[in-house]
Formats: structure tokens, C-alpha cells, sequence
């Protein structure tokens, strides 16, 4: 059996720049394996050490996702392979576009019973791909999964809800998002990084996929940067703090805050 | 695909759904709701105001909602609506995503304004976290979209018959249990005043120091997500930001937080924020009203006090 892991090879939108025109401008911010996706890795190689399946590590978006640090980077935390579609054509791909391709590679790896999935990405934070990639599939959804381990005929799954921790029995194939919390990742080691090397990473090309096609467009009309809020910015010195306190709560009583 | 002028609601056995209705509303003038889940979360949904519900029947026991996410997306692609609104959280997503790969749409999230042109919808939506805002018109079929569900709504209108769809749910997850939680959540989007803190707090017990400005201030307790993630010293639902609450209280503290764009998009609507850090070079100091820059734990104690203190 084939456990796969969809992560993102992105940039930390805090590092972007965005232009007056709202177009936002990410050459100097450098992308790494998504905040929360190690958790993914993680929980992935735990289960499988447990039941002997292999963990591949997929990836899809433009041609920058592909380059040698991002594949060491991807392969030394705890995947056995790894393949990656990367395009240009990609470029900008919306949610559904993405889980799109990456139902066809998990089809095409073959023997996959289990998608695992971090919480949300750092750069669209949206938590949405991996629920669209379970109903591209046709499998069952689950995201704020805090733990999985083999079960008779299944998967013992635990998820972290507002009402409290929901414990479920999955016998079918399914894609689980995780919490960012639901371990913690392992720190790739000297040898964990030496082995990346070693290990077999597929290159997919689009054409070779059978991607069903949009239906659906969006045009955009305008961008805009958000309005920055005028903050004061009254900065106090608290190295005397009794007279820094003093300054500040004078100053929000003035203001009718306090 | 041709997409009509309606727009549907989809429901993941969640009654709170007073913010899809609003939302439905200014998009078209009659609101179809497609909900999985029990009897009772369809009833709710009539009560919150719809024009029509289609229910997809009683669950069997121990199905998860999650399992009805292809049965809700077949019944939304057979009405075609102009746009189909699901909540943007938990098994919302699930909806949402059954529904966007059928329709082969993009899911549209982070949405600031709808509105409809002729046969088409226009969305704007903050993106990459919230550093830019775009605005997309939809063509070719449905707009998909998840938004914050709402409340729960009193009883409004007429109310309309439950019309039962048959369904097919997946029958690979069975729910086995629940253990609740021990708090009841909290509300922090009513709070007028909220005193967070972050990983500048050098153990649980210090939390005292910050529940004691809380007190003093009469605000609610909230953190950033590490302490409520990473450490588990407070509640998850008590994380301000992406991931967490999106609040606009009157006053907000912000204390050994470093100001993160994922923690301060969920205080971008606040009156006055104030900040206090040891570092002067904090990306906070550059979003704030009022900051000291200083160590908390001189600065927290003396700030209750001078609260304590007659003006
Ligand atoms: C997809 C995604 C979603 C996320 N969602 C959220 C979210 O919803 N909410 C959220 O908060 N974060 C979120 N994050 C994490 C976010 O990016 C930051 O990592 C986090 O907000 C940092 O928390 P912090 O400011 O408490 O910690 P740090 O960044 O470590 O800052 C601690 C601060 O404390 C100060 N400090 C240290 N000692 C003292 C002292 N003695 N006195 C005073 N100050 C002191 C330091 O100068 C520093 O500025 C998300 C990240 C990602 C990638
Ligand atoms: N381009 C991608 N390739 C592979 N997996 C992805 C991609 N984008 C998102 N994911 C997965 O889906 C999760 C949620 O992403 P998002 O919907 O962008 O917040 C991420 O944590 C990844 O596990």
C-alpha cells in the first residue's frame, strides 16, 4: 500500500512585497516546504513504519518548485519518493486546479488507500485543496485530523472539532487534513539529508496527465492593497516601567478607550 | 455549463448559518438550501429563512456528515445555480470541495463583497493572507464560494416544507465517539476589550501576570497560535488570526507578540491596538497605536497596577 502526502513548496507571504496596484510581487521571498506540512510527513511515515506501506511525497505547481533544495528538502522528512508536476502553466493555479492534477497523479501512483494533507498552506491559507482533491477522487474528506494509526481493516482516525475530539474507524480510501499540531515533525538529520539524495523523485509532465479542464474562469477585474489602518504608532520607552504604564493608561483614558 | 440566477447554500449539519442566508440574499432573491445531516439541523435552516430545503435524510448512525459531500455536490451540479455559498469551516470545506471538483470551479475564499452583474457574480476576496485584495468576475457556470456560516437565526418568515433527497453517503468512516471538550468555547467577537498574549511568556505559570491585566482591564484572554498550538497553555479557540478568531474589539493588547501577518490579519478591525514587546525592532510596533517597548514582566504587573490606580 502507497500513502501519499500532497505538500507545498511555497513562500511566506509576510516576506512578499505588494505593489500600490494590490499586484503582489514574490521574487524575494523564498519559498520552503509549507509551515505545516512536515506534520503531514510525519504522521504519514508513523503509520507507515506500522504497516510497511511506502510514504510518496507529491507536489504540483510552476517550474520553480523544482529544484534540488526542494526535493532534499521534501526527502529527508521520512518519504520514500517523491513526484512532482511542475509547469509553468501552473502558474497562479487555483485550488480546484491543483487538486485536479493532483488526483491524477494519485490515481497513477495506483495503490494509494490514504492522502494525507497539512491544515493549510503559508501562502493561500485557505485549507481547501486536499477537501477538493477527496471529491475529485470521490473519497471520503476528513480535515482537522490530530491523529491516525492502523486499525483492523482501516485507519483509527482522531479529529479536533469546536465541540471536542470526534474518534472515527476509516475503511476506505480517504484524504485526511491534518491540525498543525498533530504531531511534531521530526528535524531532518545529517543523514536523513546525505539519504535524500539517493532516493527516486518522478518528474510528471502535464500533457502526460489527463487533467480535466476548467469550467469554470475568473477575470479579474482589479487589485488593491488593503488600506494599511492608520496606527498611531505612539512608541513608549518602558524601561522605567511604573512611569510607562502610568503614560500609557493616561493616554487610552484620554482617548476613552479605558 | 449554464449557470442560472439562483444561489444555493449548502449545510454540513451546522444550524449556524445566518451569515450564507445574508450572503445568499444580495446575490438572488430566492435562497435554496441543500443540507446533510439531522432533521433537526434542516428545521433550523427553514427557521433561519430559506425559500426551499432539501434535506438528504436522516444520517445512519455513526455516519459522518462528511460522507454526504458527493451526494451534496451531485444535487447542487443538478440545479445549477449561478453560486452555491458552504461554510469556509470543518466539513464546509468538504462540501465546498466535493462541489468545486464536480463543477471543475474554483473555490473562492477570504470573500469582503458579492455582488451580481446581469448572469454574472463578482467576488472580491483578500488573498495570500490577506496582503492584497482582488476582484474576479465568475464565468462559464457556478461561483463557489466559503464564508464565515454566522449564527444561529430566530425563527423568521414562513417556513417551508423539508423536501427529502435520497442520498448515497460514502460508507468508508464510521464515527465511534466523542470526548467534549471541557469549556464551553468562547465568545471573543464580543468582547470589547481582548488582552492576548504570544511566545514572548516564558512558562504557563506566568500566565497569571496576563490573566490579572485581563482582569484589571475587563477584557478576555486570547494568545497567538503557539501558545495555544504549539504548548497547549490556552484554549485553540482563543488563537487570534487566520487560523483562529478574527476579531474588532475597541481595545486590543498585544503582549510578546511579534506581530506576524497570519496574527494580525485577525485584528486588522480593532480600534486601538497596543502593543508592549522587548524588542524595539518588533514588526508589531509598525502596526500598533500604542506600544512600550519593554519586558513584560515588569511591564504587564505595572500596567494592572496603574489600571488599579483612581485617574
Ligand atoms: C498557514 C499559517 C497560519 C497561521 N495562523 C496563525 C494564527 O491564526 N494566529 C497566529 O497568532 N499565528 C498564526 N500563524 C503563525 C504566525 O506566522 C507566527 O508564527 C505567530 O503568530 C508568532 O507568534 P508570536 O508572535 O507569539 O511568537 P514570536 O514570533 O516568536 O514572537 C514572540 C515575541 O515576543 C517578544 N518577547 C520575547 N520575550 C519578551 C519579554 N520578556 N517581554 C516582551 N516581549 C518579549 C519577542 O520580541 C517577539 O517579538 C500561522 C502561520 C501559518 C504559516
Ligand atoms: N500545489 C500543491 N501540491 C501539493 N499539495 C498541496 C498543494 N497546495 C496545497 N496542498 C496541500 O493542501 C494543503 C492545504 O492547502 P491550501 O488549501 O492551499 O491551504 C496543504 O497543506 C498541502 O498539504
Amino acid at each position: 500500500m502507497t500513502i501519499v502526502v500532497a505538500y507545498k513548496w511555497a513562500p511566506n507571504p509576510q516576506d512578499a512585497a505588494v505593489r500600490s496596484e494590490g499586484t503582489v510581487d514574490f521574487t524575494r521571498a523564498k519559498s520552503t516546504i509549507s509551515e505545516y506540512d512536515p506534520v503531514a510527513f510525519e504522521l504519514a511515515r508513523r503509520v507507515a513504519d506500522s504497516t510497511g506501506a511506502q510514504v510518496v511525497g507529491v507536489t504540483v505547481g510552476d517550474a520553480s518548485i523544482d529544484t534540488s533544495l526542494a526535493r532534499k528538502a521534501a526527502l529527508s522528512r521520512g518519504l520514500d519518493r517523491l513526484v512532482i508536476v511542475a509547469d509553468d502553466r501552473l502558474v497562479g493555479a487555483d485550488s480546484t486546479r491543483l487538486a485536479a492534477v493532483l488526483a491524477t497523479v494519485v490515481r497513477r501512483i495506483g495503490d494509494v488507500d490514504l492522502v494525507l494533507a497539512g491544515e493549510s498552506s503559508v501562502d493561500v491559507t485557505e485549507g481547501q485543496v486536499a477537501m477538493t482533491l477527496a471529491g475529485q477522487l470521490g473519497w471520503l474528506g476528513l480535515n482537522a485530523v490530530s491523529s491516525v494509526s492502523a486499525s483492523d481493516g482501516g485507519y483509527a482516525v482522531e479529529r479536533d472539532v469546536p465541540s471536542g475530539t470526534v474518534s472515527m474507524v476509516v475503511t476506505g480510501p480517504a484524504v485526511l487534513a491534518t491540525t498543525a499540531d498533530a504531531v511534531l515533525p521530526r528535524v531532518p538529520g545529517m543523514k536523513d539529508i546525505l539519504g535524500a539524495a539517493k532516493k527516486p523523485v518522478e518528474v510528471l509532465s502535464l500533457d502526460a496527465l489527463d487533467v480535466p479542464s476548467a469550467q469554470v474562469t475568473l477575470t479579474t477585474l482589479s487589485t488593491s492593497r488593503p488600506a494599511a489602518g492608520n496606527r498611531q504608532r505612539v512608541i513608549i520607552d518602558g524601561s522605567d516601567p511604573t512611569a510607562a504604564a502610568a503614560e500609557l493608561v493616561g493616554a487610552l483614558r484620554a482617548a476613552k478607550v479605558l | 455549463m449554464n449557470a442560472s440566477s439562483q444561489t444555493w447554500i449548502v449545510v454540513a449539519d451546522d444550524p449556524a448559518v445566518s451569515g450564507l442566508v445574508v450572503a445568499a440574499r444580495i446575490l438572488s432573491a430566492e435562497v435554496t438550501a441543500v443540507v446533510a445531516g439531522r432533521r433537526a439541523t434542516a428545521e433550523s435552516v427553514v427557521a433561519a429563512g430559506v425559500d426551499r430545503v432539501l434535506w438528504l435524510g436522516e444520517p445512519a448512525e455513526g455516519t459522518p456528515v462528511e460522507a454526504y459531500a458527493p451526494d451534496v455536490a451531485r444535487t447542487v451540479a443538478a440545479g445549477a445555480p449561478g453560486a452555491v455559498l458552504g461554510s469556509s469551516e470543518g466539513a464546509g470545506r468538504v462540501m465546498l470541495g466535493a462541489i468545486a471538483a464536480l463543477l471543475q470551479a474554483p473555490g473562492l475564499s477570504g470573500v469582503t463583497a458579492l455582488e451580481r452583474d446581469g448572469n454574472q457574480i463578482g467576488v472580491t476576496r483578500s488573498v495570500f493572507g490577506g496582503i492584497a485584495e482582488r476582484r474576479d468576475l465568475v464565468t462559464g457556470g457556478t461561483a463557489v464560494i466559503a464564508l464565515a456560516g454566522g449564527e444561529i437565526s430566530d425563527p423568521t418568515g414562513l417556513a417551508v416544507p423539508v423536501e427529502e433527497v435520497t442520498a448515497n453517503a460514502l460508507t468508508t468512516g464510521r464515527l465511534t465517539g466523542l470526548r467534549p471538550k471541557e469549556k464551553a468555547p468562547v465568545n471573543l467577537r464580543a468582547a470589547r476589550t481582548v488582552v492576548a498574549v504570544g511566545r514572548g511568556l516564558k512558562a504557563k505559570d506566568d500566565l497569571a501576570l496576563i490573566t490579572d491585566l485581563a482582569d484589571a482591564i475587563g477584557g478576555e484572554l486570547a494568545c497567538s497560535r503557539p501558545l495555544a498550538e504549539g504548548v497547549h497553555w490556552i484554549a485553540k479557540d482563543r488563537n487570534i488570526g487566520i487560523s483562529g478568531q478574527q476579531i474588532a474589539p475597541e481595545l486590543y493588547v498585544a503582549i510578546g507578540i511579534s506581530g506576524q501577518l497570519q496574527h494580525m490579519v485577525g485584528v486588522r478591525d480593532a480600534d486601538v491596538i497596543v502593543a508592549v514587546n522587548s524588542d524595539k525592532d518588533a514588526l508589531i510596533f509598525k502596526q500598533c497605536d500604542y506600544g512600550i517597548v519593554g519586558d513584560l514582566y515588569t511591564v504587564v504587573p505595572a500596567l494592572t497596577a496603574a489600571l488599579a490606580a483612581k485617574p
